[in-house]
Parts: C-alpha cells; sequence; structure tokens
C-alpha cells in the first residue's frame, strides 16, 4: 500500500510549510480568522466605535425601556433603557477577555499535565491521567455553578474556573502527541547520544508539541466563551460587568420575550454565534493543517475507477487471447496504465505494463518500493483506491475484460475467480468478527444454497489446510500470531476456490522461519489446487525460489520479464543485472554487494526516455529522450536499447 | 584487528529481566508476575575494527542487547566493559562521558531525522550535547569531516538541507555522520539497512564496513537477515530466546554451522537463485514467548534433533574448536562430552 | 474469559474509586472553601452564642474536619457524619423549602429530567449516527458538507440561546406552551388528554436539547466511520465481493460505533450541561433547574445533593458505556 501512498504524496516540502499550505487551502479556516479578527478590532476599539458608554448611569423613564430600533438607538434599548448596540460592542471585550485568559490557563494546565504525563510516564504519568479522567466525567457546567456560586461571580473567579476545569482535553491531546514524539526514532536518537531530559524537551518534544497545542487553545476559547456565557445567562455572571450572556439574562428574565422585544434578544446570541463560529472554524482548520487525517477510503462509488479515454481504440484492440489451447494465460494484462491525481495535476504510476500468467503458475511481480508493482494488482483488481484510475488498457481473465465488468458483475467475479492476500494480515482481517465468520461470509455470499453448518465445515477445512486447526476457528483475529493471521487470511483466500490467488508481499515484516512456513504454505496450495499465483515482492530470493515466471518493473514500467531459472541466469537489462549484484546471496557469501547509485525516480519527475537512464552504467544518448520498446531477448523481453539490433555493439 | 589486541568491548554473563506483565485480576488473585529474561546470559567480546552481527529473529533479544551495550537499560546482572570501563555502573555523568565512545545507527533514516532540523544541526547535535567543540568554527570543522566520512560530499550542499529533501540512503548516511561527530570507537547499528531499497542496501554496509576497516572502529550489527550481514561481519552471534546458541568466525558459521537452530536458520534464507532450490529446514510453530521458557535446553521443543536429555539440561556455550562455539548437547555440535551429566 | 473478567473487574473498581472521590470532593467543596454556609449563616451578628452553638451541634460543626486524634474516637468526625447521612440517603434539609428532605426534592426533580434527557439522548444518537454514517460514505459531497456546516453552527450555538429562539417561535407561530411540563390547574378528561398535554409541554425543550446533541454525535460518527473506511479490512470486504451495503452494516458500523460509545460516555457531561441549560429556559422542573434555583436562593444543600446527583450519574453511565464496550470488542480482553 506503500506504493499509492507515496504516489498520491506532495512533492517534497518542509513539513511546517506543508502545514501551512493546508492551512490556507481551507477557506474555512480563513473566514474563521477574519471572524475572529472582527470581533477583536470591536472590543479593542469599543470606547471608540460605541456610540454610548454603556457603563454610564442613564435616567430612565418607563417609555425608554424596550425602545425599538431608531436612528439614535440603532439596535434599540433593552430593559434598563441602555443601547442595546453599545453593550453589544462592550460585551465583546469580557467574551474575548474571559475566552483568551481561561483558554491560556487551561493551555498552561494541559500542556504541562501533557507532557508530564507523556514524557515522563510511570506512576506520576499514570496519575496524572487519573486526574484528568475524573475531571473528564465531571459534568463541569455542573461544577463551575457549584464553585462560581461558593466563591462569587467576579470575573477573575469565572476565569479561574473555567480555565481550572477547562484543561482536560488539552493534557489529554499533548499527551498522546507527546507519547508519539517521544517514541520517534530521532528522540531515542538523541536519547542514545547522551542528551538530558531538557535537552530532549526543548529541542524535539516542545517544537513538535507545539503548534498542535495552540491549535487547540484555539478550540478551548470557543468553549471558554459559551461557558462564560452560560454562567452568565444562569445569573452567575460578573455583576459589575456588561456580557452578552448577562444581556440575554437579563432581558429573558425581565419579559423581552413577552415585550417582543426581539433586538434585546437576537444580537447578544449571534454575537456569540459568530464569535464561538470563528474560533471554531479557525482552530479545526488549524488543527487539520497540522494533523491531517489520512485520506484513504475504500468505499468509493463503483465505476469510478476506470476511464479510459479512448474507447473506439481500446474496442478496435481488444481481443481477447484465445484460452482453449493448453498453457493459455488465464489472466492477460496489456498496457496498463494507472493514474493518481494530484496537486499538480494527475501523476501516471503504472504506464503500459503488460503480462500474463498462466493456469497452475506462479508469476513474481518484483520491484523496489514505489516501482508501481502494488498500483499494478491493485489496478487488475479493480480495488484502486480514490484519485486512483486506470486510464488505458486491458485486462482479460478468462475471455472477460475486467476492466468493462460492471458492479454487480464485478462482485460476483471477486474471490471466486480471482482473491487476494494482503500485505500485512494485520489490518486486513476485521478485528470484531471471529476468522470462521469471515470465512463463511465469503463461501455464503457467493454460493447462496451453501448451508450454515456446511460452509462452516469448509471454514474449519480450510483452516486445517493452512495449518492452523479448526479448534481455534471461532477465536478473533487479535489471538493469533503474525503468522497466523497471514494462514487464516490465506484460507480466506482459497474460501470459494479461485482460479487465481494475488499475494502482495505476503511474507514482509514476518520472521525469516515464518516466512518459509507461509511461502512452504503457498508453494503448497498451487501445487495441490492448480491455482496460479501472482506474488508481489521486492525480494529477489524470495522470487527465486517460488517463482516459475519473473515480471521485474522499475519506475511504473516493466524493465523484463523471463522465465525465473533465465531471469536469474542471464538478466538482459542493466538495472535486473544491477539489482541481482547488489543482492545479498547466501550461496556465495564472499561476493562483494555492489550498490547502484541514485535513487528510483519519483513519479512526479520522471525522466523522459528509459526510466533507469540516470542510473545506468551504459546509458548513452538515445535512453535520455527516447523510451525503449521491449525487445526479445534470452526467450523473454527486456526494454532497453541495449538490446535493439540497430545498437549492436555497445557494451 | 589483530587477535592481540585488548578488546573493546567485552560482555560478561549480561542479564536483562524486565518485571512480567500482570492484569489487575491477577493481581487481586495474589499471582505472581514472572520476570521475563529478555536477555538472559550472554557473553562476547570485540576488537577495534572488527564487524559482528548478532543475528536473530524478532523476540530473541537482540535490541535488548542493544540497548544495554549503550546504557540505555540497566543490567540485571553481569558487565558490560567499554574500554576498560563498566557502562552498567557508571553514574549519570560517566555515562554520558562514555557514550561519546559508543553510538547508534537506528533502523528507520525516515524516522531517525527531526523534521525541523537541518544537516548541520543535527550532526551537530552530539558535539553540543557533549559540549565538544564549543565554538562555532570548530563545530564546523567535526561536522564536515563527519558527514565527508559518510560519503556525503560535497559537503556544502548538504548542510543546510532538511531530512525532506534527502533520499533514504541519504538519510541513512546523515544518521551515520551524526554518529561519527563524536569520533566513537563503536558503532551499533540496529537493522541499519532493512528499511531501505535493496540497491540502496550495499553502500551504506560498504560503508559501514569501511568505517570499521579503515578507521579501527568497533561495529555490533544488529539485524534479523542472516544474508545482508554474511558478506560484511567478521564474527556471527546467533541468538535464541535471550541466548547466544552458536558464535564464531562468519566464514565457520556459514558453512558449519553446529547449533540446529542456526542450521534451521541458514537453509530458509532464501537464495536468489532457482538453481539452488534446497530443501529447508522448516521449524513447526513459532518462538514461544520469553515468560514461558521450555525447561532444558530451550529450543529443544522445536529441534528436529532434540533427544531425551534436552528437556532436562540447559546446555552452554562451549568451543566447538578454536573460535567456533556453539550450546547444544549434541556430539556434533561439540556438547555430548563437554557438559556435565546432571546428578538426577 | 478471565481478561474479559478482568476487564470489568478493573473498569467497576475504577468507577467505585471516582465515585469516592466525587463525595469527598463534594464534601471539602462545600466544608472548606470561604463561602462555607453553615459558617456564614453562624457569623450573623444577630444570633447569640447559644444559637451557634445549637446550629454548629446541629450541623456537626463542632466536630472535626476528617480526622479526630483528641477525641475518644478518631473517626467521630464531620466526615464521617456526612458518609453516614449519604449512606441512610439523607441529603440534609432544603433551606430554600423548610423541611422538605433535599433526597425527595431531587428524585422528583430527577424524574423530570429523564423524561426530558432520554428521548433527546435516544433520538440525537439515532440521527447524528445515521447522518455521520451518510456523510463519512458521501465525503465530500452535498449531504456531507451540509451536515457539516450544520454541526459547527450547532456546535456554536449556545443551547439557552437557541431554547429562546425557538422558544419564541413555539409560543407564537405554534402556540406551544413555554413553561412547565404540565398545564397548572388543568382538568384532563382522559389520560390521552394528559399525554397530549405532557407531550406539548415536552416537545420544545426536547427539540432543543436533541438539535445541540445531533451535531455533536454526528461529528463523532463521520470521523469514525471515515477512520473505518480507510482499514484494511473494509478493502478486504471489497476484494470479496461484498456489496456496499454489506460492507457497511457487516464491516463498517460495529467498528465504527466502539470509539462512538466511548466518546458518547465522554461527552456526557455536554448533555447534563444542555438539560441545565434547557430547564432554566423552559422553567422544566429538573434537576438543571433545580440547581439554578438552588444557587439563586443560596440553597446549599440542594446544591451539595444535585452536583453529587449528576456527578455520580455520568460516572455510572460512563461505566455503563465502559462494559457496552468491552461487550462489542473482543480485544478488550488484550488489557
Amino acid at each position: 500500500m506503500t506504493a499509492m501512498l507515496e504516489a498520491t504524496a506532495p512533492p517534497a516540502v518542509e513539513p511546517s510549510r506543508r502545514a501551512w499550505r493546508r492551512f490556507l487551502g481551507h477557506r474555512i479556516g480563513l473566514v474563521g480568522a477574519a471572524m475572529l479578527g472582527i470581533a477583536l478590532v470591536i472590543a479593542v476599539a469599543a470606547p471608540l466605535v460605541a456610540p454610548y458608554d454603556p457603563y454610564e448611569p442613564v435616567r430612565v423613564t418607563i417609555l425608554d425601556i424596550y425602545q425599538p430600533p431608531s436612528a439614535a438607538h440603532p439596535l434599540g434599548t433593552d430593559d434598563g433603557g441602555n443601547d442595546v448596540l453599545s453593550s453589544l460592542i462592550y460585551g465583546a471585550r469580557v467574551s474575548l477577555l474571559v475566552g483568551f485568559a481561561a483558554a491560556a490557563m487551561a493551555l498552561l494546565i494541559g500542556g504541562v499535565v501533557g507532557i508530564v504525563a507523556g514524557y515522563r510516564g510511570g506512576w506520576i504519568g499514570s496519575l496524572l491521567m487519573r486526574i484528568t479522567d475524573f475531571f473528564l466525567v465531571i459534568p463541569d457546567l455542573a461544577l463551575q455553578i457549584v464553585l462560581v456560586a461558593i466563591i462569587g461571580p467576579s470575573l477573575g473567579t469565572i476565569i479561574v474556573v473555567i480555565g481550572a476545569l477547562g484543561w482536560t482535553t488539552t493534557a489529554r491531546l499533548v499527551r498522546s502527541q507527546t507519547l508519539t514524539v517521544r517514541e520517534r526514532k530521532y528522540v531515542l536518537r538523541a536519547k542514545a547520544i547522551g542528551a538530558g531530559d531538557v535537552h530532549v524537551l526543548r529541542r524535539h518534544i516542545v517544537p513538535a508539541v507545539l503548534p498542535l497545542m495552540l491549535a487547540n487553545m484555539v478550540l478551548v476559547i470557543s468553549l471558554a466563551i459559551l461557558s462564560e456565557s452560560t454562567l452568565a445567562f444562569l445569573g452567575l455572571g460578573d455583576p459589575t460587568v456588561i456580557s452578552w450572556g448577562q444581556m440575554l439574562n437579563f432581558a429573558f428574565g425581565r419579559g423581552a420575550v413577552s415585550a417582543g422585544a426581539w433586538w434585546a434578544l437576537l444580537p447578544p446570541g449571534f454575537a456569540i454565534v459568530w464569535v464561538v463560529l470563528g474560533t471554531t472554524l479557525l482552530g479545526t482548520a488549524l488543527e487539520d493543517a497540522l494533523n491531517p487525517r489520512p485520506k484513504r477510503h475504500h468505499l468509493e462509488a463503483p465505476g469510478s475507477d476506470v476511464a479510459i479515454p479512448v474507447p473506439a481504440a481500446h474496442v478496435a484492440v481488444a481481443r481477447p487471447p484465445t484460452t482453449t489451447e493448453a498453457g493459455a494465460p488465464i489472466l492477460s494484462v496489456r498496457d496498463l496504465a494507472i493514474e493518481f491525481d494530484a496537486p499538480g495535476g494527475p501523476l501516471r504510476a503504472v504506464d503500459g505494463v503488460s503480462f500474463d500468467l498462466r493456469r497452475g503458475e506462479t508469476l513474481g511481480l518484483v520491484g523496489e518500493s514505489g516501482c508501481g508493482k502494488t498500483t499494478t494488482v491493485l489496478g487488475v483488481l479493480r480495488l484502486l483506491p480514490p484519485g486512483g484510475r486506470v486510464v488505458g488498457g486491458q485486462v482479460w481473465f478468462d475471455g472477460e475484460d475486467l476492466l468493462a465488468l460492471d458492479g454487480r458483475a464485478l462482485r460476483s467475479f471477486r474471490w471466486t475467480r480471482l482473491s487476494l492476500v494482503f500485505q500485512g494480515a494485520m489490518n486486513a482481517l476485521n478485528p470484531v468478527r471471529t476468522v470462521e465468520d469471515q470465512i463463511t461470509e465469503a463461501i455464503r455470499l457467493h454460493d447462496p444454497g451453501a448451508s450454515r453448518p456446511a460452509s462452516s465445515r469448509r471454514a474449519g477445512e480450510l483452516l486445517e489446510r493452512v495449518g492452523i486447526g479448526k479448534r481455534r476457528a471461532r477465536e478473533y483475529p487479535h489471538t493469533y500470531s503474525g503468522g497466523m493471521r497471514q494462514r487464516a487470511m490465506i484460507a480466506l483466500a482459497l474460501a470459494c476456490d479461485p482460479d487465481v490467488i494475488v499475494a502482495d508481499e505476503p511474507t514482509t515484516a514476518l520472521d525469516v522461519m515464518i516466512q518459509a512456513q507461509i511461502l512452504e504454505l503457498l508453494g503448497g496450495i498451487a501445487r495441490d489446487f492448480g491455482m496460479g499465483i501472482i506474488l508481489v515482492t521486492h525480494d529477489l530470493g524470495v522470487v527465486a525460489q517460488t517463482c516459475d515466471r519473473v515480471v521485474v518493473m522499475y519506475g511504473g514500467v516493466v524493465a523484463e520479464e523471463n522465465a525465473a531459472t533465465r531471469v536469474f541466469a542471464e538478466p538482459q537489462h542493466p538495472y535486473t543485472q544491477q539489482l541481482l549484484r547488489s543482492f545479498p546471496d547466501l550461496a556465495h557469501p564472499d561476493r562483494p554487494l555492489r550498490g547502484i547509485p541514485g535513487s528510483p525516480p519519483r513519479l512526479d519527475a520522471m525522466p523522459a526516455g528509459c526510466r533507469f537512464a540516470p542510473r545506468c552504467p551504459h546509458a548513452f544518448e538515445r535512453c535520455a529522450v527516447e523510451r525503449p520498446p521491449d525487445y526479445p531477448a534470452a526467450g523473454g523481453r527486456a526494454s532497453c536499447f541495449l538490446l535493439d539490433p540497430a545498437e549492436e555493439g555497445r557494451p | 584487528m589483530t587477535a592481540a589486541s585488548p578488546p573493546l568491548l567485552r560482555v560478561e554473563d549480561l542479564v536483562k529481566a524486565f518485571p512480567g506483565r500482570r492484569s489487575l485480576a491477577d493481581a487481586l488473585r495474589g499471582t505472581p508476575a514472572m520476570p521475563v529474561r529478555a536477555v538472559d546470559g550472554i557473553s562476547f567480546e570485540l576488537r577495534p575494527g572488527e564487524i559482528l552481527a548478532l543475528v536473530g529473529e524478532s523476540g530473541c533479544g537482540k535490541t535488548t542487547t542493544g540497548n544495554l551495550l549503550m546504557g540505555l537499560e540497566r543490567p540485571t546482572s553481569g558487565r558490560v566493559v567499554l574500554n576498560g570501563e563498566e557502562v552498567g555502573r557508571l553514574s549519570r555523568g560517566d555515562l554520558r562521558r562514555i557514550r561519546r565512545q559508543a553510538q547508534m545507527v537506528f533502523q528507520d533514516p525516515y524516522e531517525s531525522l527531526n523534521p525541523r532540523m537541518t544537516v548541520a544541526e543535527i550532526v551537530a547535535e552530539p558535539l553540543r550535547v557533549h559540549g565538544v567543540a564549543t565554538s562555532d568554527a570548530g563545530a564546523r570543522v567535526r561536522v564536515s569531516a563527519a558527514l565527508g566520512a559518510a560519503g556525503l560530499t560535497p559537503v556544502e550542499a548538504y548542510l543546510r538541507r532538511y531530512p525532506w529533501e534527502l533520499s533514504g540512503g541519504q538519510r541513512q548516511r546523515v544518521v551515520i555522520a551524526a554518529a561519527l561527530a563524536l569520533e566513537p570507537a563503536l558503532l551499533i547499528a540496529d537493522e541499519p539497512v532493512s528499511m531501505l531499497d535493496v540497491s540502496i542496501r550495499a553502500e551504506i554496509l560498504n560503508l559501514l564496513a569501511a568505517l570499521a576497516h579503515e578507521r579501527g572502529i568497533g561495529v555490533v550489527m544488529i539485524t534479523h537477515d542472516l544474508s545482508t550481514v554474511a558478506a560484511y561481519a567478521d564474527r556471527i552471534a546467533v541468538m535464541y530466546l535471550g541466548r547466544i546458541v552458536e558464535q564464531g568466525p562468519t566464514r565457520q558459521v556459514l558453512h558449519d554451522p553446529r547449533h540446529p537452530y542456526a542450521q534451521a536458520l541458514l537453509s530458509v534464507v532464501p537464495v536468489p537463485d532457482p538453481q539452488l532450490r534446497r530443501p529447508p529446514v522448516i521449524l513447526r510453530g513459532e518462538t514461544p514467548d520469553a515468560s514461558r521458557m521450555p525447561s532444558g535446553c530451550r529450543f529443544h521443543p522445536r529441534c528436529p534433533k532434540a533427544f531425551d536429555r534436552c528437556p532436562v539440561v540447559d546446555p552452554a556455550l562451549v568451543m566447538v574448536d578454536g573460535t567456533h562455539a556453539a550450546a547444544c548437547l549434541l556430539p556434533e555440535a561439540g556438547g555430548g562430552g563437554a557438559e556435565p551429566t546432571p546428578s538426577g | 474469559m478471565s481478561g474479559r473478567g478482568g476487564y470489568l473487574v478493573s473498569k467497576i473498581a475504577w468507577a467505585l474509586v471516582t465515585v469516592a472521590v466525587v463525595v469527598t470532593f463534594n464534601f471539602v467543596l462545600f466544608r472548606v472553601l470561604p463561602g462555607d454556609p453553615a459558617k456564614s449563616g453562624m457569623r450573623d451578628p444577630r444570633l447569640n452564642p447559644e444559637a451557634v452553638e445549637t446550629l454548629r451541634q446541629r450541623f456537626g460543626l463542632d466536630k472535626e474536619l476528617f480526622l479526630d486524634l483528641d477525641g475518644d474516637n478518631p473517626l467521630d468526625t464531620q466526615f464521617t457524619a456526612y458518609l453516614a447521612a449519604l449512606g441512610r440517603g439523607d441529603l440534609g434539609t432544603s433551606y430554600a423549602f423548610r423541611d422538605q428532605p433535599v433526597a425527595d426534592l431531587i428524585g422528583n426533580a430527577l424524574v423530570n429530567t429523564l423524561w426530558l434527557v432520554l428521548p433527546s439522548q435516544v433520538l440525537a444518537i439515532l440521527l447524528g449516527s445515521a447522518l455521520g454514517l451518510f456523510a463519512a460514505w458521501r465525503r465530500g459531497r452535498a449531504i456531507d458538507l451540509a451536515s457539516l456546516s450544520f454541526s459547527l453552527f450547532t456546535w456554536s450555538l449556545p443551547t439557552f440561546f437557541l431554547g429562546i429562539i425557538l422558544l419564541v417561535a413555539g409560543a407564537n407561530w405554534y402556540g406551544l406552551p413555554t413553561a412547565g411540563r404540565i398545564t397548572i390547574g388543568a382538568e384532563f378528561e382522559s389520560f390521552a388528554e394528559l399525554a397530549w398535554d405532557i407531550g406539548r409541554h415536552l416537545l420544545l425543550p426536547t427539540l432543543t436539547l436533541t438539535l445541540i446533541l445531533l451535531g455533536e454525535y454526528m461529528l463523532i460518527m463521520r470521523s469514525s466511520v471515515l477512520d473505518v473506511f480507510g482499514e484494511d479490512y473494509i478493502l478486504t470486504a471489497r476484494a470479496k465481493g461484498l456489496s456496499t451495503y454489506r460492507i457497511i452494516r457487516h464491516h463498517a458500523l460495529r467498528n465504527a460505533m466502539l470509539p462512538m460509545v466511548t466518546l458518547i460516555a465522554l461527552n456526557l457531561g455536554f448533555t447534563v450541561s444542555g438539560a441545565i441549560q434547557v430547564e432554566a429556559v423552559y422553567s422544566w422542573p429538573g434537576l438543571g433547574a433545580l440547581t439554578v434555583n438552588a444557587v439563586g436562593d443560596r440553597d446549599y444543600p440542594v446544591l451539595q445533593g444535585a452536583f453529587l446527583l449528576l456527578a455520580v450519574a455520568v460516572v455510572v453511565a460512563n461505566l455503563l458505556a465502559e462494559l457496552v464496550y468491552g461487550w462489542l470488542d473482543p480485544r478488550v480482553s488484550e488489557g
């Protein structure tokens, strides 16, 4: 899955600048900042913009009360005959003061608690988190009411009470962030260097945690403003100052509703909404920019994953390879091209890949990270992530064009003809359903006639076959070890007796002995069931030990294809040659390893000609400008100009 | 490099036990927590300029061993002696001093560099931490020297760059440069290439080998992958469940493994040659949890050659010939006569 | 199964510890803080020393707070007296309603609050989950943006303000009652009429609380479902040939409900806060209104009792959520 993540990743940009760019991309964040900014300006400039000073005592008659809006009082007057607009403007000061002061206090407490709990851990950490949990379950408005009622409602008390109760979410957030950063390898490395806690905190932890803390503070401000206005509305505001909540309290409590004085009710309410909405938008956008959520979404609407631009040409070439003759391919991929959406326009991750798989054959799809091997199989399976689509080529499976199947046909094709074993079976099984349940689901889905006991029996047999035993069928995946989960995944792949299994890095992250067990199992299954297997891997050793044919990929294209014995004995493409020379070989432990200078090309900077040319020791002028076609070589094919008869004489 | 030179690092009977995990329910029931012996009595020596590979599967204790060597964890018993000083017994200040001599190279070059720091800052960080080369000019000289030694030339092209501007191989070189800045005598490399692409690995391994052979730095390479270290290590120590089960010069361990576990491990490493498809010795089951240590030889439940004494006698690591040792009761592993028969 | 038993035991133990802390906290809050009601009452200069002494004895203020090391019985203190009274279900007597036991007042108020909170809570959870699920599935489409905007707006809306707006609108345009839970002094011919009257009184407060809670639950469900949709097992389910409906029903829903359950529990404080405000606006005779009135009357025994009940209720509800979580997620036995 790394391949597609890399494919969609933006080009190298400094993390903080990337976050900033993401924030600017959020228009709602800018709107929020503007809303908050306007409120701040009004609060600061209150004496300049307010028509009256609401703190100035006024002499009122009964006629001044609840005056509707007029030229003298644009928003009318309230129950005390005061100008609503002026109170509104001065009220901004109280709301924002309480909001910022309480949030700053909450940030300080929460930040310290979170960093200490996260960095120190141990019993101090758990104690602090227990205290945090305690405050988290206490209903805060109730406690605020009690505290303010007991201590007495002054502005200072209100700030302290809101701040002292508002730090818990910050503490939890900071703690989890600190825990993450603390386990980062660069922090471990700093400790291994011999750096003390102060250095680690100052240089590594705090700079990493601070931005998120500030983003969180913006959200805490909105909470504090809401709390203040609620307390004031409930009659627990500081009686000596004017705040929006208090304006609402007085208006609501003193007959504004029956007097129909909407002007005394709506402005302070919407003023609160304005400020809280502004801070919430700003805070959400900041948090999202600093901590973007993964964009993966495996449930996109069907059909959007194939967008081949010229259907006419497609039809013209489309002719299913004949499958009647012996040894004919069951799966044929022709000129497959796949693109991913990216900020700077679509990137082509796979560009004209072709290969065949015969029945009962094991085909190795081998290459380094980012070469497009996983993307290729996901495209073939029609399982590309959102933003990725097939833009060219054909995929023939036993005479059927997979790219032309509609949703229903595709669903009934899946798993019955072609199934899949993922990289990292840790997450490929649903953690809240038993293994048996997940196997029988596939059986009963594709064979509605299968009875529950029969499919359960079949699941047991499959689990026996992969070496788990039916005794453990009714267990949940988390009780299995990594190797057993991969075995369960293989049992699941066998559930509907498919013709082909695609195994994507099935042994990566497993210990070498477990890897051997899994490969032995896969080999046995291919033999016993006559199944075709596509093995996607970066490990040449695994390919050599298990595959009949090999497709070597580089930079989204096929560099070389041949029978396994010949690829290893007489590699034709310079990339294959170099790769073999850099791969350790226990059979010849004394042979020195030679790496390939440079690194694989990035999707956004693909060489114009041959993709390997910049790293190729034999490259000449033609390689930089022209893309090499496939040339027949050593019984297979390779895409290199050195094999062009016209270039004879070159090394 | 000669056998006569005094050892740079001596590890004697090193043990690290972690308190066993215990659930609240167990605590209420009074079930005692069983300590887990992640490292259970290992000994070896390393000479300047020598590369030792600690090889084993996950859970064998190789990473804990690395942390013990660095003084990142304190041993339960046993000694780690670096240049004549015992690491585990040092005070905080002395530990910092000794850390200048031992540096670590981590597995993941994508994670082990702070994205907010430039290459120059990263490589200078150890100097600042240890108060070495406090002048800017002095620091610059040492940073440049370290980057050059790690193969990042021209140095000026890298100083001001951030990790995200570098490829995986270049990042790992920066990690190595930071380790070299303090001119250490010992490098602990924990899976230094496992996260890198195959075509990049050889260059990093060649760099580490050059540092050992040309600068006399001792290297302990911790890995699960026998094949990557085969061409580089002078000696190999194979670990299983907290013990070294076989140890010796690379060539002898690879060509003539004596311990059945080492034999099995060697047989399952895939060789990139379809002509050489050997029947691997595949061990059944998985490495048991260190909290449920088998009796006698800890490998016996999975050993294809186990016999009646194996569940009873815990074999010691004994020499099969001058430099090659194995911990097995089988006569061909040298264990038959050397092990005293238990009285019971 | 022992792991699951352990989970149960540890969660119940933690809930008990929290309740113990709440009880102690509640005691300290009202005895130690500067505004101590009994003390300030006794500073009234019109009281003679005997009266003060009588009051002190009546409130047990002549005893030590926590531990009496000089007396015959070190545990004969204000705190133990408070605990003993709590054990008997005795929360003291209200100042404002003379001789009314606080426990009775609170009990009646609690019933009324539940009438309000339970329907709103159930409605908001059901609607919020459904909307959140749909928004996540249609990420970035119109329905998603509309629900997001709605949530952000209700989040920014103070509950009491929404209550006022709905009250004005409901009363003016639909003639709905705006205060209390039943028409005072009305005679009801049948049960149906009574139910109709109560229903009309319930409508506006319930609507307010539901709208306020809805946005929050929708946001939680949306993000939780989005997390699940990104998991590899959803890709497995697709590769198996399951239809979108089946994937959502059998693979996404239960997994997404897990964080939802926890977050609903964590948000109970938010529910309480909403209920207090709604009751204040609609004069709904529940715990919230009782609390607010007690503040106005300086009726400390009622305040103390109401706070204790609210806090314990949230702790208990949290415990229930944890137990539901343990039942839903097979992995909790891992600890």
